[in-house]
């Protein structure tokens, strides 16, 4: 039980200390020896008040004193916590008098005693393998599974002979409501039972060890032991293994840190499970085998009466069907036929090995399996670049539309290059400087640098027809090319 | 004052209870041990439901516990809401004692100290009138200590 008590809390060991050096219950010299404790303690000294004077409502209580008295009596405890500026806590532990509780019956020293499940973490075997006992300085210590508990044998604690046994001993990793979990070595752990628990007469009950007791079916009774008060009696030290609560730490922080994205998991044509970003995917559709085709290395798909590349290349499929991602980079589109896709995972956004190699970025361990990571990067950088170009360059302007050679072959290159082909000079003399005219006659090729845009002309025969010949061999596609670029800088 | 006393003989010693604190007189059954605990407290036994803590007296007062087969009876009595068992040698009668308690007389032995009231005379022989509570307490204070 838990009593947030209102209040700030604020330097009330300060007052406390004060009032009871006023009230002379306690020196100067005392009070300044005190740990915060207690100071803390001081609040069950009969006749002290932190409230400032006597009114209608403060100061009118019951004491702490008579508090702790009636707690103590029915066998329980009272702790308080102090958290300045936040409050004072006030824990009152109230011992489970007739309360029916599932506990567990173990043997020890020819006896037999009850210990709540809820305080027990596990039991184990003391053979067991992934339990290590080592003994120091008179000190046992558990190590399972690399953690460090303390470990007490409940016959010492209790003073009581050990007894031979034939079998292995159970270690049960206990842990209290407070106070960390320490191993407790028992002769065996026999049943578990639901258990009328009653409380315990003083004298039993001051011994520290034991929470109540029960009377089970056999007529005997038996005593409930108190986890946390086999721990204060056998005086362990209330320490963590911090190697636990480092990585316990180590681990949320690890939490923290890993950003998780989702992550669409397919079976790949080949039959790799892999993993790709699910934002890439703008959707999954079954496409007919037969709208897939190839060019030289690269496949394509007709999709919506366009042309989208294949980004792994896949063409053939042995069904009439395939399952494909269509994937979109915000101005890409690409379609990534798999064997089947299986489900949305969340993976972490950076892949738990990097290892960038062709499609792939890396390795991310997903529910215990090792899934590669498509890279999407490299995904799109692989697409071929005709596809990507965009008509963002500037017209080419030909001259020469009667021609049936710049008509016929000069207009579908440049066309398919991404250029934007304008027959004929324009009407209305709408050449723009970003334009590039070709000509193939040196007058027009003048008149147009008049108006002051590039001008690429071209020539009928392979080799220029003198030194200040600047013209390009209309198939020397390289040159012609590289002239239409340049031309725009 | 006229009152009605156990009589009894415990450590050796005659003794006498007032009858109201007793609540029965009874053959000690089957004693579980409670380990970790003085050696006053022999233990817990069911009595009808209950549980009795058993406080062997004689190692009280001789501080040596009572050998298994000398337990014999034990005065039930319910001290503070619980039921205690106090083992005693032997128990003689319930009478009325005309006269009452009479001071104490004589250098009491010192382990008797905190548990002798008075003095109860019946039949010509003196019996120390004792509190049944004392002995819990004194039992709770001897193991805070």
């Amino acid at each position: 039980m838990v009593l947030p008590r209102a209040g700030v809390g604020a330097n009330r060991s300060g007052r406390l200390v004060e009032k009871a050096v006023a009230a002379g219950k306690l020196s100067r010299d005392a009070a300044a020896k005190m740990s915060e404790a207690e100071k803390l303690d001081l609040i069950f000294h009969a006749g002290l008040s932190t409230a400032q004077s006597v009114t209608a409502i403060s100061g009118r209580g019951v004491g702490m004193d008579v508090v702790r008295a009636n707690v103590e009596r029915i066998g329980g405890v009272i702790a308080l916590h102090n958290q300045p500026g936040r409050g004072l806590r006030i824990v009152l532990r109230v011992p489970l008098t007739l309360t029916i509780i599932p506990g567990l019956i173990i043997r020890s020293g020819g006896l037999h005693f009850a210990i709540p499940r809820a305080a027990v973490v596990e039991i184990l075997h003391d053979n067991n393998e992934t339990l290590h006992v080592a003994e120091v300085g008179g000190a046992k210590i558990a190590t399972i599974r690399s953690v460090r508990h303390s470990m007490i044998d409940l016959e010492d604690v209790l003073g009581m002979a050990k007894s031979d046994q034939a079998g292995p001993r159970a270690i049960m990793v206990v842990r209290s409501a407070t106070g960390v979990p320490f191993a407790l070595g028992v002769a065996a752990v026999d049943n578990h039972e639901e258990l009328v628990i009653r409380p315990a007469s003083p004298l039993v009950m001051a011994t520290g060890v034991y929470a109540g007791m029960t009377l089970p079916d056999n007529g005997k009774p038996m005593l409930l032991l108190d986890a946390a008060g086999l721990a204060n009696a056998a005086c362990l030290p209330n320490v963590a293994d911090e190697r636990e609560s480092r990585q316990v730490e180590e681990n949320e922080e690890h939490a923290a840190k890993i950003e998780m994205v989702p992550a669409l998991r397919f079976e790949e044509l080949s039959g790799e499970k892999r993993l790709i970003k699910l934002s890439l995917v703008e959707r999954v559709e079954d496409i007919d085998a037969a709208l897939f085709g190839r060019s030289g290395a690269q496949a394509f798909v007709r999709l919506d009466g366009r042309l989208v590349p294949v980004a792994n290349g896949a063409h053939s499929f042995a069904a009439d069907h395939v399952s494909a991602l269509r994937l979109r980079d915000g101005r890409q589109e690409a379609c990534y036929p798999v064997a089947a896709v299986l489900d949305i995972v969340d993976m972490p956004a950076v892949p738990d090995m990097i290892a960038m190699h062709g499609l792939l970025s890396g390795v991310a361990v997903i529910e215990g399996e090792h899934l590669e990571v498509l890279n999407p990067f490299a995904l799109f950088a692989a697409l071929p670049d005709g596809l990507l170009k965009e008509q963002t360059r500037g017209r080419c302007v030909l001259v020469d539309s009667e021609d049936g050679w710049t008509r016929e072959i000069l207009a579908p290159l440049l066309r398919q290059a991404g250029h934007e082909v304008v027959l004929g000079l324009p009407e209305e003399a709408a050449v723009d400087p970003a334009d590039v005219v070709l000509c193939s006659d040196g007058n027009l090729s003048q008149a147009a640098e008049i108006l002051g845009c590039r001008v690429v002309q071209l020539r009928a025969s392979p080799r220029p027809a003198g030194p200040q010949d600047s013209s390009i061999y209309r198939y020397d596609q390289d040159a012609l090319m590289a002239a239409i670029s340049g031309a725009r800088r | 004052m006229d009152q009605l006393y156990l009589l009894a003989t415990l450590a050796g010693t005659r003794v006498a209870v007032a009858a109201h604190q007793v609540e029965a007189v009874v053959k000690l059954a089957d004693i579980s041990p409670v380990p970790g605990m003085p050696a006053h407290v022999a233990g817990l036994s069911a009595l009808r439901s209950r549980v009795l803590t058993i406080i062997d007296v004689p190692a009280l007062i001789r501080g040596r516990p009572t050998p298994l087969d000398q337990r014999g009876l034990a005065i039930i009595a319910d001290i503070s809401g619980h039921s205690y068992g106090l083992m005693v040698d032997a128990v003689h009668d319930i009478c009325q004692v005309p006269e009452g308690h009479l001071p104490l007389r004589g250098q009491l032995d010192r382990a008797w100290g905190p548990y002798a009231l008075a003095i109860v005379e019946q039949d010509g022989q003196p019996h120390l009138l004792v509190s049944l509570a004392s002995f819990i307490e004194t039992g709770l204070l001897a193991q805070a200590a």
